[in-house]
């Protein structure tokens, strides 16, 4: 009797050391991140895989079952801070990783929803956040969890206790920068960008040592910048990026040239290079800065060892209208006639979809993916748009007077066809998945305008519908034709991001409240599941224990109903929320 | 279940009542009671509003506490980061608060005194500063420019500064003036800084030979150095669009009898020339709005 009692004991704290040797043993190494799109187990980088394809090989959820997949347990952020759930978490061994709004990060059971831990970062009075306290989530590597906060600081968490490791200021947000992109981990290394739309900031990647936060390199996206490595610990000069200063800048202007690349960043290790997108040029008004403004509203492809510009590829040159080039870059391998090209696509907030060559940036082609495109007639052969320039928002100097400048509507809006959210690579369909809205603005210099008690030369704008029906329209998009194979119309604008699997689904969410769940081939909306607030996070799925789950944070915000004009009658019932939800099929 | 303990509720009830005095902004009734005032002022903007050693200085804190004494309350401070306009200002520190934090100041300093822009109506129509009031200009400001007369015999007009570098604040008028007017002729010789004292520093290092900015910072900057050797311009800057504004403050609209409160203060002040002392013991130019003139 006594025998089989020990027996049992022993079982039992063999069973309970397994567990706990399994856990610790776990870290996440380079490989697993490498391998992230191929393994099902986990999701251990944002865009499931580096590349950004946001596919998985999972069937078991697929057309036929999808309707009754239900869900298994929700977790809720809780407190008075909710606000919008831009997050897409990440799974390792039966454990969640998400981040929250205002800077939190949990630690959730994957399997019955607990909470493990919670860490809230303490932020500063005085933070002025742009567009929502918003998070994108965070970065596994070794035993860290690692995520940007809205103050610009990079914090390393022990995955087992939620304990701070190590903790960077990436730049002072005094000057008006934050993070809200999730960081990732390419050779050991963390790499971010940094937010920051006012006026008086240069953007910058950088990369540190994951292990302890040193810094490895700075690459500014700015032309005339100087770029930084540390060589045992020694700051040297790496190249100024674009060469030298006032190539395609007027006077000194490129001192602040903006170009914040806030959206993060891909990385394919065909061709070993980091895809990062940027922001807009500052000043806001065009007419000030005559010349294309690098490297501003572009895609720049950047060396993971030396943060050098390899290639960069400019969407909007000279913008004028506030169309970030921040949009992830997807990396992908299509056929044509019997070769493999590597090619890489993105969808601009500009209203045009690009797929280019991602070994030196070569355009290949380009197609508009919204209905209506008010600024450019098409691309050129290089990609460059062509513009209407009567289409540009107008000159200060001829507001003068003291009278409301020339008023243009330009479409898309300045939110874009395409804002954040990220798109999805099937290769099954060999589609794109794209999040895309169709609105426009008026846009005029606004001179009756003050900053600090100070007169003032304002942009007034107002984001218009161009349906009455419909802002949101999910699309399914073949790169080799440049044809939309399907659409799916949402009458509030998508803000959500989107996950293709191998089960022929797409899964994204509306600010509606729904996930939803569509047949990848066809459109048709298969799944759907309210889940009280408005979906503006980017869906995962994975497996554990046998079976498929997914999940996505719950949660309206983020910057659309920051603004007004005719969008926020159709969007201000909606309330706001903030928790998990997961999703498997019934056993 | 349904029942509700009404002690708990007001309990409940008074506890917000507590905590929420100081969130919102309140009547003139209700700060007298609370014996605080909470006023609005911009961080780090000297001459008006600053931290030097630790302590509050500048015109609009040194006007805050002479509200305060008025109106026989203390004086709590409110500093405010700067957000892109006055609009977004005014709404995160008086009507609305940042939803960061939504707390609000009972009066805000240093808001523009102009009907254009408190009549301003939105696409739709409506006012878009219906929620609070603007009243009491305090003073009126314009441009200046100061110069290194070593570099710059005079500044009779503009031209010059095609042939001479010219400092000026990020995302300022003076920027956009300078990069846009006369077909940007000027666009080369105008040096950007994050501020108008790093731009005063570069003048005085000799990188730029003038720097333009607002006439009460420029002379209150030229308070610390030689007159002689760096004098005001008195040119003209045609095509700036607005010459001069007014300054005043603004209250939430529902508490129009603090602002006649304080507005009476202020009259008081600027007709008996207290106004006029502090901005001189800045060093700053003081110049009366037009409202006091014609009511001379």
């Amino acid at each position: 009797m006594i025998k089989t009692t020990k027996t049992k004991a022993l079982s039992l704290s063999m069973m309970v050391s397994f567990a706990l040797t399994g856990m610790a043993n776990a870290n996440v190494t380079d490989k697993d991140i490498l391998n992230d799109q191929a393994t099902t187990d986990d999701v251990v980088s944002y865009g499931l895989g580096l590349k950004g394809q946001r596919y998985s090989p999972l069937s078991k959820i697929n057309t036929e079952t999808v309707k009754d997949m239900r869900p298994v347990w929700a977790f809720s952020l809780g407190g008075e801070k909710q606000r919008g759930q831009e997050s897409q978490p990440v799974i390792k061994d039966g454990v969640m990783y998400i981040t929250g709004s205002y800077s939190r990060v949990f630690a959730i059971d994957a399997r019955t929803g607990e909470e493990l831990w919670q860490y809230d970062a303490r932020l500063p009075d005085g933070i002025m956040p742009c567009c929502d306290v918003i998070n994108r989530g965070v970065a596994l590597y070794g035993n860290l969890v690692i995520f940007g906060t809205l103050d610009a600081k990079l914090v390393a968490l022990n995955k087992d206790t939620g304990k701070v490791v190590w903790k960077k200021k990436v730049e002072d947000y005094k000057a008006g920068y934050s993070i809200t992109a999730a960081p990732i981990i390419v050779k050991g290394k963390v790499i971010t960008g940094v937010a920051g739309g006012e006026f008086g900031i240069v953007g910058k990647v950088r990369a540190y040592d994951a292990k302890n936060g040193k810094i490895v390199w700075e690459r500014p996206t700015v032309e005339g910048h100087m770029g930084y490595i540390w060589k045992n610990g020694k700051k040297t000069d790496n190249g100024i990026s674009g060469g030298k200063p006032g190539q395609t800048w007027p006077g000194d202007l490129w001192k602040s040239g903006g170009a914040a690349p806030w959206n993060g960043g891909t990385y394919d290790a065909d061709v070993d290079l980091l895809f990062f997108g940027t922001g807009n040029p500052a000043p806001w008004n065009s007419h000030l800065r005559p010349g294309d403004n690098y490297f501003s509203s572009s895609r720049l492809a950047i060396d993971p060892d030396t943060g050098k510009i390899v290639w960069h590829f400019q969407t909007t040159p000279h913008d004028g209208w506030d169309f970030d080039g921040v949009n992830e870059l997807v990396s992908f391998d299509y056929k044509q006639n019997g070769k493999t090209v590597k090619a890489a696509a993105t969808a601009d907030r500009n209203g045009f979809m690009y797929v280019l060559n991602r070994e030196n940036g070569d355009f290949i082609r380009g197609f508009p993916f919204v209905d209506k495109i008010s600024w450019a007639s098409g691309l050129d052969k290089k990609g460059r748009p062509l513009y209407i320039e009567s289409n540009r928002p107008g000159d200060p100097a001829d507001s003068k007077d003291g009278k409301k400048g020339k008023m243009i509507e330009a479409t898309p809006s300045f939110l874009g066809g395409k804002n954040w959210m990220p798109i999805a690579y099937s290769k099954d369909t060999e589609l794109f998945y794209v999040p895309s809205n169709e609105w426009s603005m008026d846009i005029w210099n606004e001179p009756t305008a003050y900053k600090k008690g100070s007169a003032y030369l304002g942009a007034g704008f107002t984001i218009k519908a161009i349906n009455d029906d419909y802002i949101g329209v999910l699309r399914a998009m073949d790169p080799k034709t440049g044809k939309e194979v399907w659409r799916y119309k949402n009458y509030s604008p998508l803000w959500a991001g989107v996950l293709a699997t191998a089960g022929d689904l797409v899964f994204t969410g509306n600010p509606e409240g729904y996930l939803l769940g569509l047949n990848a081939k066809t459109g048709e909306v298969e799944y759907k599941f309210n889940t009280g607030s408005g979906v503006v996070g980017s869906p995962v799925t994975w497996e554990m224990d046998g079976e498929q789950y997914v999940s996505v944070l719950s949660g309206w915000g983020g910057a659309v109903p920051l603004w007004g004009g005719d969008v926020a009658k159709r969007i201000k019932h909606l309330n706001q929320g903030g928790s998990v939800w997961t999703f498997k099929l019934p056993k | 279940m349904k029942k509700s303990n009404p002690y708990l509720l007001f309990f409940a009830f008074s506890c917000c009542l507590l905590l929420c005095a100081t969130a919102f902004s309140r009547s003139y009734d209700d700060i007298i009671e609370s014996d605080e005032i909470v006023i609005a002022v911009y961080s780090d903007f000297q001459p008006f509003s600053y931290i030097e050693n630790e302590k509050e200085k500048g015109i609009d804190v040194d006007l805050a506490h002479a509200i305060a004494k008025k109106l026989g309350v203390k004086l709590r401070l409110r500093w405010m980061t700067a957000d892109e306009n006055v609009d977004d200002d005014l709404r995160n520190n008086l009507w609305k608060g940042h939803f960061l934090n939504r707390t609000v100041a009972d009066l805000m300093l240093r808001v523009p005194y102009d009907k254009a822009y408190s009549l301003l109506r939105d696409d739709i129509g409506e006012l878009v500063h219906q929620h609070v009031h603007m009243f009491a200009p305090f003073h009126t400001e314009s441009w200046k420019i100061i110069f290194n007369s070593k570099k710059i015999e005079s500044v009779e007009t503009m031209a010059v500064f095609q042939y001479h570098d010219i400092g000026v604040e990020v995302d300022s008028i003076p920027q956009f003036y300078l990069t846009s007017a006369f077909q940007g002729r000027m666009r080369d010789r105008a040096k950007q800084y994050p501020t108008i004292i790093e731009a005063i520093n570069a003048m005085t290092e000799s990188k730029v030979d003038a720097v333009m900015g607002l006439s009460s910072q420029i002379s209150h900057y030229q308070g610390e150095l030689a007159k002689d050797e760096y004098p005001l311009a008195t040119n003209a800057f045609p095509m700036i669009g607005r010459q001069q504004w007014d300054i005043g403050m603004a209250v939430k609209a529902d508490y129009r009898q603090l602002g006649y409160a304080v507005g009476d203060i202020v009259d008081n002040m600027v007709k008996t020339g207290a106004m006029h002392a502090i901005f001189a013991k800045y060093n700053a130019t003081y110049k009366i709005p037009d409202l006091y003139k014609t009511a001379e």
